[in-house]
């Protein structure tokens, strides 16, 4: 009896609700559990079997230099299958863009949307960083044609003094394969610069859900089996350094999505010690 | 009503010249020296006369009543001693009076009051004369002690004369307590300020005026100050919060003695209620790593008007080898001595989040943490798999006073956090939205997919439960503070829609604000609210399977025991009356609550003197008068419309009415002067007669050619 009702119920569920199951009794991947559990960060699947190896090396060459630098240990690297996985496990999702993408179902823009709205962060890569802004065809036209139906909010190019730039290591430019291309996130408020101390109800702590650029950094973290880099960076030491600096990028972009605007508060935390010190005298 | 009527058949201008054609006609006949010029003149104009279609119309009228309004005011403060019984005799000889005019109709009306509002005298004076028709309304007597509180809604003027007799005595006074200004909040330990004076009113004995009233202040019952102050100096009272919730302060002085006595003693004291609140929660949040759920517990507490947070991540943890230069990184060091040692007790609650012992903080910084829970401070721990690891917290010296003990075992899988019975009671999972229960499994709450497997301790009270029933969420109270722990650090997977999530900011919240004892959380409270209609709804929230009866004392040696029914989980509620006004004390075992409980119509009692003041415009607009009955009441006289409506005469006073002379028109007749046929007649004879004179030589000699 008990069965048959369930049977029902759940029945009822997968008619009645299309889209992200809320059939609690199927058990839920095992990959996006450890997603949860491990920070493990995510990429896109393009179906361009070169870009996908570069994003699981890329991402692969990021995570073991979290591991060996930072509190953040995270799992091998996801391969998201846009159309089929839910997204609501994931923390950080890199979409490399490629010309043959074809454009996810209707279903899992929703999915998409969702996850940008509960927190999640997509680093868009157009990988065209060597050719952009040169007339050429380049990698703008299918990001546009991708990104059309999420909900993104207006844009602008990350300013100096934003965050990213401090979440973990100070950096000044964002760097992947590719470099001094324009990197883009959320505009900040108008209002920014006028409030000064704790920001009042920002239920998303400001983070930006996405952050847009074509420095192909998934190339420049990419290491292989051995642990050697994958791609060359520019020319010898300068290279190097620029790799380094890419990296770098890679784990102020995590911490930015881990911690939101944490370093930002920091900046607070002596004017609000000083304020607790000044309640003392008073009374 | 009779009159001339016309119904004209041809337009007045052809009429009017067919009239000058009968005139010119006349004249020329005249001129021509014809004889029957007048006949021919009068037939035109007969004509004319009967073109214009004249009828005598005839109504018939009657001559209707005046209206007088006769208006009572019933409200409390016209129940004080003696004048209930003067409205009475002045109403019934009012009565008797104006029944004795010929011709006039009294319409009633009586005045109650509203428990708030007081009495709304001006609403039902406008009501009634919107309700008669204004030609007939002939006067408006009111009948009250000039106390309405509605002047807003008091007619600017009426179409007659509108007298108010005024209740009441010429030796009323009264001693009463303004309260000017009073705070409705006010921060715990701050003193906030009342603001109060004593005022005298009315004809006030010399024995008593300019004599300091002697005040008695309590808060919440207890420790009563007294003062003395006289009587209209503004006083700041200095009132101190000591709890959170309602801090009622009771505000009295005794009624002076004198003969006669002071009308009421009812505004003689006031209640306070002051809604103790905390100053801004400190909360230090303690990050062990930057993991998924941090910017959870960063968006609950920023968006959280009330709390300021202080957070620090360990981005990097000692064991962690970077070669970069320090010059080029953005960390800091964590200012352990400053925040565990120097600072602690300026925080409200700490939150370890993921946090394991990783050599930063020294053995005495726990011991500290504890001392400062111990206290009355409050932490949090929201632990992940680190909890079942060697670095767990409760390997350290916070260990002791944590409300579960790990096994080590790491329960990896998806599970429903469900609500234990104790949850089900408990104010922080009381409630949640979409919680599933017992024995309905599809509730619509999502999964979590990891927690750690834990031993709560003996006094602890598991309110949430996950996988195989394990505890998921654990509550505790250490000393004076409190402590909560979640085995698990997924909450998180709520706020992202994980199988549709579920209320993961209102149960951090929730949790937060209970251990820092914010009353609305507390276990075990007594709730009493008093209602418009003076019943008081006692509730009774417990952990317990039983509560009450709740002891209830109050003034004058009043006892009473209440019992409590069942009313859900964990609540128990009664309805009780409270016998008079003044403050109760209610008490279930260790908990106690007072309440203030007001007279029936406050605003009735504020003021009590009689007064002509808020009835002489309008009084004065309509010619009528503000007379006191004390004096008698007065006569009763009709004067045209126009003319003072009162004055004093040999018999005393007198106050008119206005007699309307209004009437209706029930019917009308419309008879023509004359039928068509006798204007033909007269026409045609007219003509015929002029004629006659012209031709046939009535009264004229013969022509010679007629003689022949």
């Amino acid at each position: 009896m008990n069965l048959l009702r369930k049977l029902a119920v759940a029945l009822f569920a997968s008619l009645a609700l299309p889209g992200p199951s809320l059939a609690q009794d199927a058990e839920p991947d095992p990959r996006l559990v450890r997603a949860a559990d491990e920070v493990a960060l995510a990429y896109v699947v393009t179906g361009d079997e070169e870009a996908d190896r570069a994003s699981e090396a890329g991402l692969r060459g990021l995570s073991e230099v979290l591991t060996q630098r930072t509190s953040v240990e995270p799992g091998e690297p996801i391969g998201i299958n846009l159309d089929e996985d839910d997204l609501s496990l994931l923390t950080f999702l890199y979409w490399p863009i490629t010309d043959s993408q074809t454009a996810p179902s209707a279903a899992a823009y929703a999915r998409l949307n969702h996850y940008l709205r509960s927190g999640g962060l997509i680093l868009f890569d157009t990988r065209d960083g060597d050719i952009a802004g040169l007339g050429g065809p380049d990698g703008s036209a299918a990001l546009q044609a991708l990104a059309a139906p999420l909900d993104i909010p207006p844009l602008a190019p990350i300013p100096a003094d934003h965050v990213l730039t401090r979440t973990f290591y100070l950096l000044e430019d964002f760097p992947g394969r590719y470099q001094g291309n324009r990197v883009w996130a959320e505009a900040p408020p108008a209002d920014a610069v006028a409030t000064e101390g704790v920001p009042f109800r920002n239920l998303n702590d400001g983070v930006s859900p996405v952050i847009i650029g074509g420095n192909a950094w998934a190339e420049a973290w990419a290491i292989d089996k051995r642990g050697l880099p994958s791609f060359t960076v520019g020319a010898s030491f300068e290279g190097e350094r620029q790799r380094e600096m890419a990296y770098r990028f890679g784990v102020n972009l995590m911490m930015y999505v881990l911690t939101g605007n944490y370093k930002s508060d920091q900046v607070h935390v002596p004017a609000l010690l000083e304020r607790l010190k000044e309640g003392e005298t008073a009374e | 009503m009779t009159g001339l009527a016309f119904d004209p058949v041809l337009p007045w201008p052809i009429l009017a010249a067919l009239a000058a054609l009968a005139l010119l006609v006349a004249l020329w006949a005249l001129w021509r020296g014809l004889r029957g010029w007048l006949w021919r003149g009068l037939a035109g104009l007969a004509a004319a006369l009967a073109l214009s279609g004249p009828a005598l119309q005839s109504g018939t009228s009657n001559k209707l009543s005046d209206i007088v309004i006769l208006l009572d005011d019933r409200s409390a403060s016209q129940a004080l001693p003696g004048r209930s019984a003067q409205t009475d005799e002045a109403v019934d000889e009012l009565t008797r009076r104006l029944e004795a005019i010929p011709n006039t109709e009294i319409r009633r009306v009586t005045v109650g009051d509203d428990d708030d509002d007081g009495t709304l005298l001006g609403t039902a004076l406008s009501r009634a004369l919107a309700a008669e028709p204004e030609a007939r309304l002939a006067g408006v007597i009111n009948v009250t002690d000039g106390l309405l509180h509605d002047m807003p809604m008091l007619p600017a003027t009426a179409p007659a004369p509108v007298h108010t007799l005024l209740t009441g005595q010429p030796e009323d006074w009264d001693r009463r307590l303004v309260i000017e200004e009073a705070p409705t909040y006010g921060l715990i330990g701050q003193s906030v300020n009342i603001r109060l004076r004593i005022e005298d009113q009315g004809n006030v004995p010399a024995s008593v005026a300019g004599q300091p009233a002697r005040l008695r202040i309590s808060v919440d019952g207890d420790n009563e100050r007294q003062l003395d102050l006289p009587p209209g100096v503004p006083l700041d009272l200095p009132i101190t919060p000591e709890h959170a919730g309602q801090n009622v302060v009771s505000i009295s002085f005794d009624a002076p003695e004198a003969t006669p006595p002071e009308l009421t003693d009812r505004n003689n004291a006031a209640a306070v209620q002051i809604q103790g609140v905390r100053d801004r929660l400190r909360v230090l949040l303690v990050s062990g790593e930057p993991h998924a759920g941090e910017r959870t517990w960063r968006n609950l507490l920023k968006s959280d008007a009330n709390v300021d947070l202080i957070h620090f991540t360990i981005l990097r943890s000692p064991d962690k080898l970077d070669m970069v230069p320090v010059q080029e990184m953005s960390l800091i060091a964590f200012p352990t001595q400053e925040l565990f040692m120097e600072r602690i007790r300026d925080f409200d609650l700490i939150i370890f989040d993921r946090y394991s012992v990783q050599g930063i903080l020294l053995p005495v910084y726990y011991e500290n943490v504890r001392q400062f829970v111990e206290e009355g401070g409050a932490i949090l721990v929201s632990a992940g798999p680190e909890m079942s690891s060697v670095e767990s917290l409760n390997l350290s010296p916070l260990g002791a006073i944590l409300p579960a003990r790990p096994t080590g075992r790491i329960m990896s899988g998806p599970f429903l956090p469900q609500l234990t019975d104790e949850g089900m009671r408990h104010p922080v999972t009381s409630g949640l939205p979409g919680a599933p229960s017992e024995d309905e499994q599809d509730g619509h709450w999502g999964r979590w997919l990891r927690m750690s497997q834990s031993i709560p301790s003996p006094n602890a009270q598991v309110v949430m439960k996950g996988m195989e029933d394990e505890p998921l969420l654990i509550l505790n109270r250490v000393g004076k503070g409190r402590v909560a722990q979640l085995t698990s650090d997924q909450v998180w997977l709520w706020g992202r829609g994980f199988e549709g999530g579920g209320p993961q900011l209102e149960l951090l919240r929730r949790i937060a604000h209970w251990s820092m004892k914010e009353p609305e959380l507390e276990e075990e409270a007594l709730l009493a609210d008093v209602s418009h209609d003076l019943s008081v709804t006692v509730t009774r929230r417990t952990m317990k399977d039983s509560a009450g009866p709740v002891r209830i004392t109050g003034p004058d040696d009043f006892a009473h025991e209440l019992p409590l029914t069942e009313a859900g989980p964990g609540r128990f509620t009664a309805e009780w009356v409270p016998p008079g006004p003044g403050l109760y004390r209610l008490v279930d075992g260790d908990i106690t609550r007072v309440i203030a409980v007001g007279p029936a119509a406050p605003r009735e009692f504020e003021e009590t003197v009689a007064t002509p003041d808020r009835l002489e415009p309008l009084a004065g607009q309509t010619m009528g008068g503000v007379l006191r009955l004390s004096d008698g009441v007065p006569s009763i006289r009709t004067v045209r419309e126009g003319r003072p409506a009162f004055g004093e005469g040999v018999g005393g006073d007198w106050i008119a009415i206005t007699p309307r002379e209004a009437e209706t028109i029930s019917g009308q007749t419309h008879r023509p002067i004359l039928p068509d046929w006798a204007w033909l007649l007269l026409i045609a004879g007219l003509a015929l007669t002029g004629w006659l004179l012209e031709g046939r030589g009535w009264g004229r000699p013969a022509t010679p050619d007629e003689q022949a």
